[in-house]
């Protein structure tokens, strides 16, 4: 498999020294994970056949699974060597960050901001596994499941944990049509049972992640009530709805919890035995693919738009409850206080998009993991209401530290194929993390910042702290400066909310 | 299937009415006879009143082509509709004066839309070239070898910008942010400033028609939401907090 594509990558100085010393690293045997440094993982997909243009690492790419976390690597639809790549998706297929605005000032969130935060805490199941479902407290004891254990669904119970979420969502959506906000209205919702059925799983399966619906989960993923800290570009934001500083937003991060991890590892097995059939050879075992027009391919395909569905409700279930807990605390009505959301972004997804390649239209499949898509104005794909200013482009920085809203440019479209990074992107491994930091001390620092923190499992909070996290900042400016998209609104939070 | 003129007749089944139930029909063919045509004197309706007689095909036979129905007895519904339309107007003939100031109803929705009055010009025309022209002139539009399309020109310039609709429209001060067209992103460079600025133009233009699109997209979907989703959360059922 002989490629003549490249890999490169987007940094600034601070970064560029983080990644020679992950390579470094890496080189003399340390290495975090079990993974290649993220420099050679960018290098190794470079290989992948069917590959065009490059393969580009974002200024937030960090060794992952296979592919570098931040990574995006575009395969020709038409080549029929061309692959798919769950490594190259993620395993939280369809992981994306929300945001919502309200018509509130700081000045009328910082006096009920813990009653906010306790509010939200309260609506939003949080945590890992199936704890913190909608309806976990009304399982007796001994059949709370932990980690997944004891798969079997207490039936209609749990079922109706689920569709109360759908429920939510229902209302939610009533009356209020999102105007295309989304990025994935291409994604077909009859792809959940065929993706399950393809899967060799059936209702189960599904009775199964509908518990899980509507719930934030572990790890990264937060809700966080945010202030409007900076404003780049007047006009873009006023196009968002934002026209002041100390507007208040809030952001939401999450994916498609269980279903997406299920998708990714079935696929994966899956392909390995496609490889040696297809005789298919890649750089790293991690690396695992099939021709996107083989059954294997497709099927992953198919899969992973269910999974990117369950994503999309599951961020639009937790809108419904953030509004809930808004009106409550201000006893007023959601939409009294203007909360619309400004958009929805995915940061694990591959999707079949139309670009240039050497002044030729060509169907790529573009693989975005830890990248996000930055469309530029004027682009078909995006909103009527952002056709002026570029999609909307959602940086969720750490806890603690801000996010900021970007958006995608021309530039950006010819070099990225409208891709941009995604978020921090972590410095530390999880390990290291939890070995260096306390978390009563990242508790407490957050505390003086003046943020209100709700965490389900505090023990784990080190591992999300942002010293484990490269500076956002520097992520946000090496993306501007390159020009790949645009900064608009620079945002921080005053409460978060974590599994 | 012939519901409106049994109405008209006062049948006193007319939806009902089923002309292949063969006591209904021969019923239905001496009560039409009794009441309505009355073709034959009292005294020779005999025959077609003894509606169990085997004999009654040859004597309804006999009264089709009596009436001179161009149908055959044989092509049932065809006859009985020719017969029913020769009793509504043997009725209309009795009660002139009753029914001839009768409107027909104002048919509410299938009336035919006027067509297209630009259809039938003939754009050849000199006299129609030469008012296009002077309208052109007067509105200031540009030239154009096809007159018709300068006419739609005209006739769109005229509907946004002069009828009275269009004039209260403009006098309301509207929403939005004024940008000034140089500060968007155009996407391409057509390498002439006058084009690009054109292309710019065209490019809100479009925005602004996909906008229209977009909020009667979003009206469609309030509008089936409305039949299909009437979503209401029972909060008694739902438990907040842990």
């Amino acid at each position: 498999m002989v490629s003549d594509s490249k890999g490169i990558f987007y940094v600034n100085d601070p970064l560029e020294k983080l990644m020679f010393e992950e390579l470094r690293n890496a080189c003399r045997g340390g290495g975090f994970g079990g993974f290649l440094p993220a420099m050679k993982q960018i290098g190794n997909v470079a290989a992948l056949p069917g590959i065009v243009h490059k393969s580009i690492g974002l200024p937030d790419v960090h060794s992952g699974y296979g592919f570098a976390i931040g990574n995006m690597a575009a395969f020709d639809m038409s080549d029929p060597t061309s692959v798919v790549s769950p490594g190259g998706v993620g395993f939280d297929i369809n992981c994306g960050v929300r945001l919502l605005r309200t018509n509130l000032d700081e000045g009328d969130v910082q006096p009920v901001k813990e009653q906010l935060a306790q509010a939200l805490f309260d609506h939003i199941p949080v945590g890992g596994g199936f704890q913190g479902g909608h309806t976990h407290e009304r399982q007796g004891p001994g059949r709370s499941t932990g980690d997944g254990g004891g798969l079997v669904p207490e039936g209609r119970l749990r079922l109706g944990r689920g569709q109360g979420a759908l429920r939510g969502v229902r209302q939610d959506a009533a009356g209020r049509p999102q105007q295309g906000l989304f990025e994935g209205q291409e994604e077909r919702p009859a792809a959940v049972p065929v993706a399950l059925h393809g899967l060799g799983r059936g209702r189960l399966t599904l009775v199964l992640y509908l518990t899980q619906l509507g719930t934030l989960g572990a790890g990264n993923h937060y809700a966080e009530i945010q202030v409007v800290d900076e404003i780049y570009n007047d006009y873009a934001a006023k196009k968002m709805g934002i026209d002041h500083k100390g507007q208040v937003c809030v952001m939401i991060h999450s994916g498609s919890r269980g279903l997406g991890h299920q998708v990714a590892t079935d696929a994966l097995v899956a392909m390995e035995k496609a490889m040696k059939r297809d005789k298919i050879t890649v750089n790293d075992r991690q690396l695992a693919c099939a021709r996107v027009t083989s059954e294997e391919g497709q099927d992953y395909l198919k899969g992973m738009a269910a999974a990117g569905n369950y994503a999309w409700v599951n961020r639009a279930s937790m809108t419904f409850l953030t509004r809930q807990a808004f009106a409550k605390v201000f006893t007023t009505t959601p939409d009294d206080l203007d909360m619309h959301v400004i958009y929805d972004v995915s940061h694990n997804i591959a999707k079949v998009e139309e670009h240039m390649v050497d002044g030729k239209q060509k169907t790529l499949l573009v693989h975005r993991k830890g990248s996000t898509r930055a469309f530029p104005p004027h682009h078909p794909l995006i909103a009527v209401d952002y056709q002026l200013t570029g999609q909307p482009v959602l940086i969720g920085g750490t806890m603690g530290t801000c996010s900021y809203v970007l958006t995608g440019t021309e530039q950006g479209m010819t070099e990225t194929f409208g891709t941009t990074c995604h978020g921090a992107g972590r410095a530390l491994s999880r390990a290291k993390s939890r070995r260096n930091l306390d978390f009563q001390d990242v508790l407490d620092r957050l505390a003086d910042q003046g943020i209100a923190i709700r965490v389900a499992s505090p023990k784990l909070v080190m591992e999300e702290a942002p010293e484990s996290y490269k500076n956002v900042t520097d992520v946000v400016n090496t993306c501007h400066d390159a020009g790949i998209s645009k900064k608009a609104i620079k945002l921080r939070p005053i409460a978060v909310i974590k599994g | 299937m012939f519901r409106r003129k049994l109405t008209a007749l006062d049948y006193h089944n007319p939806s009902g009415f089923d002309c292949k139930d063969e006591t209904e029909f021969r019923n239905f063919i001496v009560w039409l006879e009794d009441q309505k045509i009355r073709h034959y004197k009292i005294e020779d309706r005999g025959n077609l009143r003894n509606i169990h007689s085997s004999d009654w095909p040859k004597f309804f036979e006999k009264y089709v082509q009596d009436v001179s129905c161009p149908f055959s007895a044989q092509e049932r519904p065809e006859t009985v509709d020719w017969l029913l339309g020769l009793a509504v107007r043997f009725e209309y003939g009795d009660n002139v004066d009753k029914y001839k100031d009768c409107k027909p109803e104002a048919a509410s929705n299938d009336t035919e839309k006027p067509s297209d009055p630009l259809i039938n010009l003939d754009s050849n025309n000199p006299d129609f070239k030469a008012g296009v022209m002077a309208l052109a002139n007067l509105l200031q539009i540009q030239r154009h070898d096809d007159y018709l399309v300068m006419l739609k020109a005209i006739r769109i310039l005229i509907q946004e910008r002069l009828t009275p609709e269009a004039i209260a429209k403009a006098s309301q001060s509207k929403e939005g942010l004024p940008v000034s067209l140089d500060k968007h992103i155009l996407g391409f460079d057509t390498g002439d400033a006058t084009l690009n600025e054109a292309a710019q133009i065209l490019r809100l233009l479009h925005i602004e028609e996909l906008r229209e699109l977009q909020t009667r997209i979003n009206e469609a979907i309030v509008a089936v939401q409305a039949i299909i989703a009437d979503p209401r959360t029972d909060y008694r059922l739902g438990k907040v907090g842990r």
